[in-house]
């Protein structure tokens, strides 16, 4: 699967992407000294803001690939540009290999027709039309008759979970309801890729968790590929298959979850995961060991996607080291020492052998090696909610 | 540290420059003004403005109408264009008089009730059809439809071309900023203005009514089609981007949509306008019940005027709560939509139905003995106040004698003032005024207003109606300061002013002369009381509602420091709603202003009366150098008190 994945054309393949804002914007990504600038300089020196800087990654088919930063980061500027609803000022940008910015006026609009629908913060949805008409509505403007696109509608409609709630008007909805809407209307066109920008941060924390598990449940059942921007880091680890950590415009961080918490690639990223409850995030895989002569043979077994707190429970329920198996054979084991210093995070400096710290810098693709998660799985058993960060992001 | 002592410096600096800009301001123009004054009045002695600087455009303006009136029947921009429109016009008001009048009172009645049902509810249909018997019982029927023929065709076409030119606006960002300044100052321009300019192509008559309507009601409804199409959410629009709409989509499905409650406010303001609009205009040949009113105030037959007063003031009041009612009516839940558009065609058929009954039996007109005479019982009652009430009460005087008492000592001094001042440091008042409170740009075009004034030849009788509006606009700040503070203070008041309010912002400027003429007679003074009256709701409603949106959290801390109301008051609400104060003295000016002139139909003298004789001895020459000094002025006044975020802020 993994290897299968990896072939595949990415679903959106970005490259050396800029965007600036600004009097001649198209100068500073074509002169690297002007590219170097920080912000602050930049604007003193062009009156420009470059608010996404030379940012490259793919997303794979069936991933939930989440952009994350503070806000100002450039990421939802960085997700506008992906169909071109902000024309970015250089790089490429491919769609299944197809060049997003070569596109015409006609072939952009089929783009966002039928290929990639967008779930905005404040939702977007026309007042003056009931909820089923907005669901339709994608389907309207492409062109397609009343009737088939009510039917289309409804059954989107309940699968958002608004059965009966139809007639109403969004101006008689909860914000949730409302978001619901947002993400009917985008799963109404059928999209290859689903855009979230900050879907769920206009709402309440109860329903923000209804929601997100509302989109891992969608994912699993549909396994569509995703692209979520998002500030908040729990909801980051929560969803993503796959983490950009975004900063000033550009990608400070580029990898899983567990590579984001476990490895942080600077300063600013350890200071952003610190508060991260680490044990809900690493693996099993991360924190074992090579197994020593007779231990491969007993104590409880685990698998190598279980988060390390799971590991911490059978490991003091057996009193023993556990295996960490797959496929019937030992990859390796955890004895409380390794668990805890993950937990410490002071594990880092000796990893096992086979496990895969492909830390990426800023801009750069992750390694081949790096495990591609299955749409449906290891993600998703961090069932981790963990407690939000002390420094929440919106305050840092 | 450095990093921090920088900001800190910069904030300190920065009082310390406006105040010296102010400062700089005012020196500067103290400058020019030490350099040009002397030599002025040197060169030109006098107060009033000298008679070297001025340009008589009587004769070129007599000539000009000359030759329209005599190439009126033969010229080609008058066959071909002119002439179209005026017949298409015609035929239009006749048309629909036409049909109102076969219709007969039964059916439009009906109608009206009917439509005000379908669009407002059950009281206000009840409403509509008492406000409509009531003008049958008084007697007006025939000019209560030729009113409201008149109305019809105005407002579609107002509509129309408010709606294009919106729309154009709305999409455009360069017609935007063409559009906006020319409409900003449309808005501000008194009614009266815009009536010579018409005449001198159409001659009195009923196109010229019509067409200075359309020219006056047509800029609220661009200005709100444009502010409806710009201020749609952004994010709606992203949305709608982000599916892949075509740009007609988007508009159709989505911007106008959105802009629904401007649109239908700009209907209202359209429609208030036109009806204010097409009442002034019978006098320019407009008939109806303006014209039944202009004819009773030029014979000071109260009664009279009073009888196609208070239709005039109904129909003000239906069409406002009719149409503000379609506005504010939010689009509820589809279980009601069904049944509100199958209720057209019952509510037609239903008309059709008692027209045509009335017709069978012959009784289309209104029926005589159901007239009620309310102007001899008025005409009494007026009598008897003028007997009793004009002067010689004891202790408080007769209103003929506070009427006299302001005359004397308000108006006359203020005039005297005016005009004692000589004519150069008028200018140099009106622009440090301007300057201080607004831009340069603004204060420039003050003083060119004010100079313009000049060179027209009308300085004296300009600086006349300033000083009515000076001391209008002093009374009406003083009343409506109190009461705006009163009704801020206290939710009861703001309660009891509400309906009164209501009532007296929809009513149109013309209706205000009646009643000052019935308690003050003619001049001056009732021309200024009519302009406080009109005036006085507006500043009332800013000033409430500018010290209400203070911000709650600013008025706690200040209790919570134990502040007492008074100092709440000084200290907090009104210097943080100094910019609705602001607006509502630039609103008290033009409204002001607007009824100023007007007041020259009531003695009110100066350019109204200019205007008004020159409509009256066929001397356009005259009319339309006043009417010029009268938009000359109204700038002045508009930019001399714009404080500089109005127009950013200028929203309904």
């Amino acid at each position: 699967m993994s290897t299968a994945t990896a072939t595949q054309t990415p679903v959106f393949s970005v490259s050396g992407l800029w965007k600036v804002f600004g009097p001649k914007p198209e100068r500073i990504p074509a002169d690297p000294e002007l590219g170097a600038l920080d912000p602050a300089d930049l604007r003193a020196r062009t009156g420009c803001t470059a608010a996404v800087r030379d940012v490259s990654f793919d997303v794979r088919k069936g991933e939930v690939f989440v952009v994350m930063g503070l806000s100002g980061s450039g990421k939802s500027t960085l997700v506008r540009c992906l169909t071109r609803l902000i024309e970015p000022t250089a790089g490429t940008i491919a769609i299944d290999g197809e060049d997003v910015r070569a596109m015409d006026k006609a072939r952009l609009r089929e783009l966002r027709r039928h290929r990639a629908a967008m779930v905005f913060q404040h939702f977007g949805l026309l007042p003056h039309r009931s909820v089923i008409d907005n669901v339709a509505y994608g389907l309207e403007i492409q062109g397609i008759g009343k009737a088939e696109r009510r039917e289309r509608a409804a059954e989107v409609v309940d699968k958002v979970g608004l059965a009966g709630m139809e007639h109403r008007r969004p101006a008689q909805l909860s914000g949730g309801q409302r978001q619901r809407v947002g993400l009917a209307r985008a799963l109404a066109v059928d999209p290859e890729v689903l855009l979230f920008d900050e879907p769920f941060s206009a709402l309440d924390p109860l329903i923000r968790r209804d929601m997100q598990d509302e989109v891992a449940r969608l994912h699993r059942e549909e396994g569509r590929t995703m692209v979520f921007i998002t500030h908040d880091l729990t909801e980051a680890l929560k969803l993503g298959d796959r983490i950009a950590l975004m900063r000033d415009g550009k990608v400070v961080q580029l990898g899983t979850p567990e590579e984001i918490v476990g490895s942080p690639a600077d300063d600013y990223v350890r200071e952003f995961v610190r508060d991260v409850p680490r044990e809900q995030v690493m693996t099993a895989r991360t924190a074992m060991r090579p197994a020593a002569p007779g231990e491969a043979a007993e104590g409880p077994a685990i698998a190598p996607e279980a988060t390390v707190s799971e590991a911490i429970e059978a490991v003091a329920r057996s009193g023993e080291p556990a295996r960490v198996m797959a496929e019937g054979k030992c990859l390796g084991v955890v004895d409380h020492e390794r668990l805890l210093g993950v937990v410490a995070g002071v594990a880092a400096d000796t990893p096992a052998a086979d496990t895969t710290d492909a830390v990426v810098a800023a801009g750069g693709r992750t390694a081949e090696a790096t495990p591609v998660p299955q749409p449906a799985a290891p993600g998703k058993h961090r069932q981790a909610t963990p407690p939000a960060p002390r420094t929440s992001p919106e305050d840092v | 540290m450095a990093t921090l002592s920088v900001p800190t410096s910069a904030r300190t600096a920065k009082p310390r420059v406006l105040k010296s800009r102010a400062a700089g301001k005012l020196l500067l123009l103290a400058l020019v003004a030490a350099v040009l004054a002397p030599w002025a009045a040197t060169r030109w002695p006098g107060a009033a403005w000298p008679h070297e600087l001025t340009v008589s455009l009587a004769k070129p303006l007599a000539s000009a109408s000359n030759w329209i009136i005599d190439n009126r029947d033969s010229h080609p921009l008058f066959l071909y264009f002119f002439g179209y429109v005026s017949n298409a016009v015609v035929l239009c008001v006749r048309a629909v008089y036409l049909t109102l009048l076969a219709a007969g009172w039964t059916g439009v009645t009906a109608l009206g009730a009917l439509v005000a049902w379908r669009v407002a509810g059950a009281r206000l249909a009840a409403g509509t059809a008492i406000a409509l018997l009531t003008c049958g019982a008084l007697g007006m029927w025939v000019p209560t439809m030729q009113t409201l023929a008149l109305m019809v065709v105005a407002v579609l076409a107002s509509v129309a071309v408010g709606a294009l030119l919106g729309l154009a606006a709305g999409l455009s960002d360069r017609l935007d900023r063409a559009l906006r300044p020319v409409l900003d100052t449309m808005q501000v321009l008194p009614a009266f203005a815009y009536l010579l300019p018409v005449v001198l192509v159409f001659g009195i008559g009923v196109p010229a009514a019509v067409l200075a309507t359309v020219v006056y009601a047509a800029p609220p409804m661009a200005r709100l089609t444009a502010l409806g199409l710009r201020g749609a959410d952004p994010e709606v629009l992203e949305a709608v981007e982000s599916l892949g709409a075509t740009r007609r989509q988007r508009l159709l499905t989505a911007r106008i949509p959105l802009a629904r409650g401007e649109l239908l406010l700009g209907l209202n303001q359209t429609i208030m306008m036109a009806l204010s609009m097409a009442v002034i205009a019978s006098v320019i040949g407009a008939g109806g019940l303006g014209d039944r009113v202009y004819q009773a105030l030029a014979s000071v037959d109260v009664g009279q005027a009073l009888a196609a007063g208070i239709p005039i003031v109904l129909l003000a009041i239906v069409l406002d709560r009719v149409t503000g009612a379609a506005g504010s009516a939010k689009p509820a839940g589809t279980g009601q939509t069904p049944s509100r558009t199958v209720g057209w065609p019952y509510a037609l058929a239903v008309t059709v139905a008692v027209a045509l009954v009335t017709r069978l039996l012959g009784r289309l007109d209104w029926p005589s003995g159901l007239t009620l005479d309310i102007a001899e019982p008025v005409d009494h009652a007026v009598d008897w106040m003028t007997g009793h009430l004009y002067s010689g009460v004891p202790v408080v005087g007769g209103t003929a004698d506070w009427a006299g008492h302001f005359t004397t000592w308000a108006l006359d001094p203020v005039r005297s003032g005016l005009q004692w001042l000589p004519w150069w440091s008028v200018l140099l008042i009106v622009a440090a005024l301007a300057w201080s409170i607004g831009t340069w740009r603004s204060a420039s075009t003050a003083v060119l207003a004010m100079a313009a004034i000049g060179v027209l030849g009308v300085w004296g009788p300009a600086l006349d109606t300033l000083s009515q509006v000076l001391a209008a606009v002093a009374v009406t700040l003083v009343l409506g300061f109190a009461t705006g503070i009163a009704a801020a203070r206290s939710d009861r008041v703001e309660r009891a002013l509400r309906p009164v309010l209501d009532v007296f912002q929809t009513m149109p400027q013309f209706v205000y002369l009646i009643p000052v003429v019935a308690l003050f007679g003619v001049g001056r003074a009732p021309a200024v009381a009519a302009a406080v009256v009109y005036a006085l709701p507006a500043v009332v409603r800013i000033t409430t509602q500018g010290l209400r949106q203070v911000d709650p959290a600013a008025l706690e801390s200040a209790r919570s420091l134990g502040a007492t109301g008074r100092q709440q008051l000084w200290q907090v609400q009104l210097p943080l709603a100094r910019r609705s104060l602001l607006l509502a003295l630039n609103q008290g000016v033009v409204l002001v202003l607007a009824v100023v002139i007007i007041g020259g139909l009531v003695g009110g003298g100066a350019l109204g009366y200019n205007v008004a004789f020159g409509l009256a001895q066929g001397d356009l020459a005259t009319g339309l150098v006043a009417g010029a000094a009268i938009v000359c002025l109204g700038l002045m006044l508009d930019r001399v008190t714009q404080p500089t975020e109005r127009r950013a802020k200028k929203g309904a």
